[in-house]
């Protein structure tokens, strides 16, 4: 099992600020790793600096053995990232089929010459282009919306066309961005079981920002926790759940000596009961 | 206590009086008069006081309307449509009678204020009074706004409130509406025969009209379809890719001098042949604008936008300058450029050239539709619409911007040799900002980034002023007024671009057999 | 319900189950980077050769060609001081509105020529204005008490100005506050275009010569000897210069130590936040059009006094300029506006003589420090690199 994407001692420094401190992540291809930390740890920066849209100061990123680091974003799309982004970027005056066939763009190559001049190449890629999209639009539950400009479609459905634009591109590597932020909890068992099929169906890797628990433990084969820049944790869902590392960067420092007053408490009631 | 019908009142008839004010010290009410006579079917040189008055009367009844019209909180009655209305009314009325009085004032004790304001002309003051004295004039001003508004509220209350009238309003575009969606008008509409039919008639009318409609509308609808063709270019760059270009101006120029140059007797006495030489001025146009690109398409739009200014500028300054007149014939300009020839015979009558232009127009829309919906086409909207997310996806957006630019040279650099061969002069007043402005202006008023829309501009902001020939010096003031009120109301253009629906056909094209 | 997941393969292509035909292409890791260096290799290269180019023609025209002694230096930096200073206010306009709305007010040289014209019409009503004294019978107000008229002109003019700011602020740039930039832009040409053409439909094509109080009469002042030469210091100039210097040593204070100012800033850094503690942005916003409106028409003015002709194109060329200069200091920071307008106008006086070129191309010079600017260093020489946007 190759190594999908790995990071290594990656650090992003903006001015006085140390957003991402020589964080080391292994992620073996067709696995659902998630990135998880409190609100600032630095996840979103990792994104990007895989997606290349930073250039991170020191360290090197491989994605299946090649360094990406400092690439142009559309270098890095073009090998094989495709990523989502927290508040929804969809192109909004863009009908949702269209967002799906720029998501494709690295894939064709007609040129403009061929739209002038109308050639075979790109009277083909073009048909197959639409029914891929099409396709795609189904695969994401949005069939016969694809006319509507993307930003008048609902909420949910613009997550999932978000997704779909991603997929589009035929990644090897997909960057969700907290998928079910603002989601109810049907949405988001769908949501989960969508990416689930991803990783099965479609053999794709993903890497996830997630601020849901529930959804991190219930899917990811691999968490890495971050806090303050720093990877703190990493490990299969049952080993982070009770490590305390992990509790503390999420309740505060305080709350060894809270669970252990609590148990104390405990303990002394149970001991008067009986 | 004011009611705030009054206020509402007060304040529109306070703007349309400064409006009403500043008209007649640009003397646009003299021009207004005239244009009422010219629509009234009856031009005459002296516009008489009857079209003044009618035109008086059509300001006062839009203060008095815009006064009144529908309020967002309060009730809606007569009281408040007519109050509003009066108010407004007198309001403009008011500032009319003071500015006509002062100014008869002026011109009965012989000063002539065309010393400080010359639009301000004896004789527009005096049809500005209708010729009484200055108090009664002022008079009949005030009235006769203060009327109209009145009775242009009650009008519009009525219209809008009225049953009988909502009615018969809702029958008519019922039953427009209703011929419109019919399923006989559809048929019709997409029969293939009405199609070709219709295709076939507008082709012979291309064919016909030039020869029949006179050297007059040849040259009108000649500059007209040169301002389409640089709509066309200019959309590429900045409605489909989104960067500003002011400074557009600049390849127009490369391509008329290109083609000037090769082909006119001085400086250079090259003569080349003309479809040779006009092929070298679209290329050397596109490599313009592909080295103008590259230092500056990864800058932000309002800078990019002013660097292009600045390069235009530099353009028309070092082409009228002395330094260069070894080169490009300086501020003279260079004269006796060739006309297009076929096979060696001259083809430049003005019904010829209205031809070349016809098909350069159709060649260029050709090229715009083919780019418009193909990947190309749909990278530049992306650029435009998220120019980060785009890149994300995987469009070089460098690339493509530089790409889109280059195209839009050769777009102006093709307007500016056909601009040069029928003038068969050029010169670096011909390259001023002010085309450039122009052609953005058509591209905004039109329809930003889509093509029927920019025929649309170009007609009306170019066609417009050769036909109401008397606007012609208040061409730019208005300009000036369209692209702010257009960029508060309807930034997208009179057609707004419509994206294609790419999902319904190919759905229904798809074999049945989708799991 | 799920999303209709199909169970069979979503794409049909056979590759995916090939994992090495999946990936698009195999780009060399180095190629973008190898484009990044080759670019910022040419911008070097070509600014080294610009620069030599630009240094051997000076020292050509100075030191070989002696074409023009000590005098004609000092009189074209003393000319370059006196514009720049012009430039100087109009730029802290420019740069004012930039921080505050991060717009571009395009129509701010036709601001200034507004007040330029307010300035003319006072001097033009008071000059018809007969005050006859025992010693001189024809005398008229503005030679009989000149200072109390160049001080009318000057009210005149600014509040011309400030009310022009202001209005264009409320009726072309308020409603657009939360539009995409360029529209913005489009609405700021508009309204040049718009002004340009009023005031040349009010007030004629024609350019007006502005008639000084004769102890203002251009062609008077301090004569200075340089090598020989008699240099002029005119009166007009070194009033210019002073004033203007005056005016930006008042604005930075106003910036820098008044609660207007300190609210102008936090506008101008956050507005929102600024909003939440109690700042009333649009207020602020109005006075920081006013002020910036204020000191472009002083600046009109002062091109009155000191030029002597004004009409509808007077705001043009000086408004580009010194959008050039407010951009050069770096836009948004308002001594480098300062610095930006002090050293356009010595470069544009001496330039065309420097360079040993035409002064048909003074134009050029501006123009291409514009173009130069903003493709090599677009933050300035005393800005700051624009923050990236938000992931």
């Amino acid at each position: 099992m190759s190594t999908c994407i790995e990071t290594k001692e990656v650090s992003k420094i903006f001015g006085g600020l140390t957003a991402v401190n020589a964080v080391d992540v292994v992620v073996p291809e067709n696995i659902i790793a998630s990135i998880i930390g409190p609100n600032g740890a630095g996840k979103t920066t990792l994104f990007n600096c895989i997606s290349g849209y930073y250039t991170p100061e020191h360290g090197q990123i491989e994605f299946y053995g090649m360094p990406i680091q400092g690439q142009p974003t559309y270098a890095v799309a073009t090998m094989g990232i495709a990523r989502t982004y927290q508040n929804i970027r969809l192109f909004g005056d863009m009908t949702a089929i269209e967002n799906i066939m720029v998501g494709q763009y690295p894939r064709f190559k007609a040129s403009w010459v061929d739209a002038v001049l109308s050639t075979r190449r790109e009277r083909d890629e073009e048909k197959q282009s639409i029914q891929e999209s099409s396709r795609l639009l189904k695969f994401v539950g949005l069939e016969g919306l694809g006319d509507n400009l993307a930003r008048n479609l609902p909420y949910g459905a613009q997550r999932r066309l978000e997704i779909a634009r991603a997929l589009a591109n035929k990644p090897r590597l997909l960057l969700l961005d907290e998928p079910t932020a603002g989601m109810n909890p049907q949405e988001t068992g769908n949501m989960t079981h969508f990416i689930r099929n991803l990783r099965d169906e479609l053999g794709i890797t993903i890497l996830l920002i997630e601020h849901d628990m529930r959804v991190v433990m219930d899917i990811s084969d691999q968490i890495t926790v971050l806090d303050y820049g720093t990877k703190i944790a990493e490990g299969k869902p049952k080993s982070i759940q009770s490590n305390q590392k992990v509790i503390e960067a999420y309740l505060g420092p305080d709350v060894t000596s809270l669970t252990k007053k609590y148990q104390l408490r405990k303990k002394q009631r149970y001991d008067v009961k009986s | 206590m004011r009611s705030s019908a009054v206020d509402k009142g007060l304040r529109t008839g306070v703007v349309f009086g400064i409006i009403i004010v500043t008209m007649f010290l640009i003397g646009f009410t003299v021009t207004g008069a005239e244009l009422v006579g010219k629509i009234l079917g009856t031009p005459s040189s002296s516009p008489s006081l009857l079209f003044f008055s009618i035109f008086m009367i059509l300001v006062g009844a839009w203060a008095g309307a815009s006064a009144s019209a529908r309020p967002l909180v309060e009730v809606d009655t007569w009281k408040r449509a007519l109050t509003t209305g009066v108010w407004a009314g007198a309001m403009s009325g008011l500032f009319s009678a003071v500015i006509g009085f002062l100014f008869g004032e002026l011109i009965s004790n012989k000063i002539d204020p065309r010393t400080y304001l010359p639009s301000v002309s004896p004789e527009s003051i005096k049809m500005f009074l209708f010729n009484q004295t200055p108090l009664t004039g002022s008079l009949i001003l005030f009235s006769m706004l203060t009327v109209s508004g009145l009775a242009a509220a009650a009008l519009s209350f009525f219209v809008r409130n009225n049953d009988s009238v909502k009615s018969s309003k809702r029958k008519a575009s019922e039953s427009v509406w209703s011929v419109i969606r019919s399923q006989r008008v559809s048929n019709v509409v997409q029969n293939k025969y009405t199609r070709y039919g219709s295709l076939l008639a507008f082709a012979i009318l291309l064919i016909i009209l030039p020869r029949v409609w006179g050297g007059y509308w040849n040259y009108v609808l000649g500059t007209v379809g040169i301002y389409i063709i640089l709509g066309l270019g200019i959309n590429i760059i900045t409605g489909w890719a989104g960067q500003l270009v002011i400074g557009y101006v600049a390849f127009f120029a490369v391509g008329a001098y290109t083609f000037a140059l090769l082909t006119a007797p001085e400086p250079h006495h090259l003569m080349m042949n003309f479809w040779i030489a006009l092929g070298l001025g679209v290329l050397a146009a596109g490599i313009s604008g592909l080295l103008i690109g590259l230092p500056i398409l990864n800058l932000r739009g309002d800078y990019l936008a002013i660097v292009t200014l600045g390069f235009a500028e530099i353009i028309r300054i070092l082409l009228k300058s002395d330094l260069m007149t070894a080169y490009t014939a300086g501020p003279r300009g260079i004269r006796d450029i060739a006309g297009p020839t076929i096979f060696g015979k001259p083809f430049n009558s003005d019904v010829d050239f209205m031809y070349l232009i016809i098909i350069a127009v159709l060649v260029v829309t050709f090229l715009a539709n083919r780019l418009q919906n193909s990947r190309t086409g749909k990278a530049w909207y992306a650029i435009n619409l998220d120019e980060t997310v785009a890149r994300a996806t995987g469009i070089n957006t460098f690339a493509s911007k530089l790409l889109a630019l280059s195209l839009s040279a050769a777009v102006a650099g093709l307007a500016g040799v056909l601009f040069a061969s029928r003038n068969q002069f050029t010169g670096p007043d011909d390259h001023a900002l002010m085309v450039s402005i122009n052609v953005l202006c058509l591209v905004i008023v039109g329809g930003i980034g889509n093509i029927p829309g920019i025929f649309l501009g170009a007609f009306v902001l170019k066609g417009l002023p050769e036909v109401l020939r008397e606007t012609e010096s208040y061409r730019l003031l208005i300009f000036g007024v369209l692209l702010i009120v257009m960029m508060r109301l309807r930034p997208e253009g009179f057609l707004p671009a419509k994206r294609p629906e790419l999902e319904k056909p190919a759905v229904q094209n798809l074999p049945g057999k989708e799991g | 319900m799920f999303w209709g997941l199909p169970q069979h393969l979503l794409w049909q292509s056979p590759h995916l189950l090939k994992r090495r035909q999946y990936f698009m292409d195999k780009p060399t890791s180095t190629s973008a980077q190898v484009r990044l260096r080759l670019e910022r290799y040419i911008r070097t290269f070509a600014g080294i050769v610009i620069g030599v180019f630009l240094l051997w023609r000076v020292y050509n025209v100075i030191v070989l060609q002696h074409n023009f002694g000590a005098d004609t230096w000092v009189r074209f930096g003393l000319a370059g001081l006196i514009l720049g200073g012009m430039y100087a206010l109009i730029a802290i306009g420019y740069t004012l509105v930039y921080g505050i709305m991060f717009m571009i007010n395009f129509a701010h040289g036709e601001v200034m020529m507004l007040g330029a014209f307010g300035g003319f019409f006072t001097f033009e009503a008071l000059r018809f204005i007969h005050a006859p004294t025992l010693a001189n019978p024809e005398l008229n107000f503005l030679n009989a008490h000149p200072f109390v008229s160049v001080l009318l002109a000057f009210l005149v003019g600014i509040s011309v100005s400030a009310t022009t700011g202001y209005f264009l602020e409320r009726i072309a740039y308020r409603p657009l506050r939360k539009a995409p930039r360029l529209i913005l832009l489009i609405t700021a040409i508009g309204a040049s275009i718009f002004l340009q053409n009023l005031a040349m439909l009010l007030f004629g094509p024609q350019r007006k010569n502005v008639v000084n109080p004769d102890i203002l009469d251009r062609g008077a002042g301090w004569i200075l000897k340089v090598s020989g030469n008699d240099v002029l210091i005119s009166y007009t100039g070194i009033f210019s210069l002073v004033l203007s210097t005056l005016l930006m040593i008042g604005l930075y204070n106003l910036v820098q130590r008044t609660k207007l100012g300190r609210a102008m800033r936090a506008v101008a850094s956050d507005r929102n936040t600024a909003s939440l503690m109690g700042v009333d942005v649009d207020s602020v916003i109005s006075k920081t059009f006013m002020i910036s409106g204020a000191l472009a028409g002083a600046a009109g003015v002062m091109w009155d006094i000191h030029m002597g002709l004004v009409n509808h194109y007077t705001g043009f060329l000086p408004g580009i300029k010194a959008f050039t200069a407010a951009v050069m200091g770096g836009i948004g920071n308002i001594p480098g506006a300062m610095l930006g307008g002090m050293l356009l106008g010595v470069i544009e006086a001496i330039g065309p003589a420097a360079l040993g070129i035409d002064f048909q191309l003074k134009d050029v010079i501006a123009f291409s420090i514009l173009v130069l600017v903003l493709i090599v260093r677009p933050s300035g020489i005393l800005g700051e690199k624009l923050s990236e946007e938000k992931l």
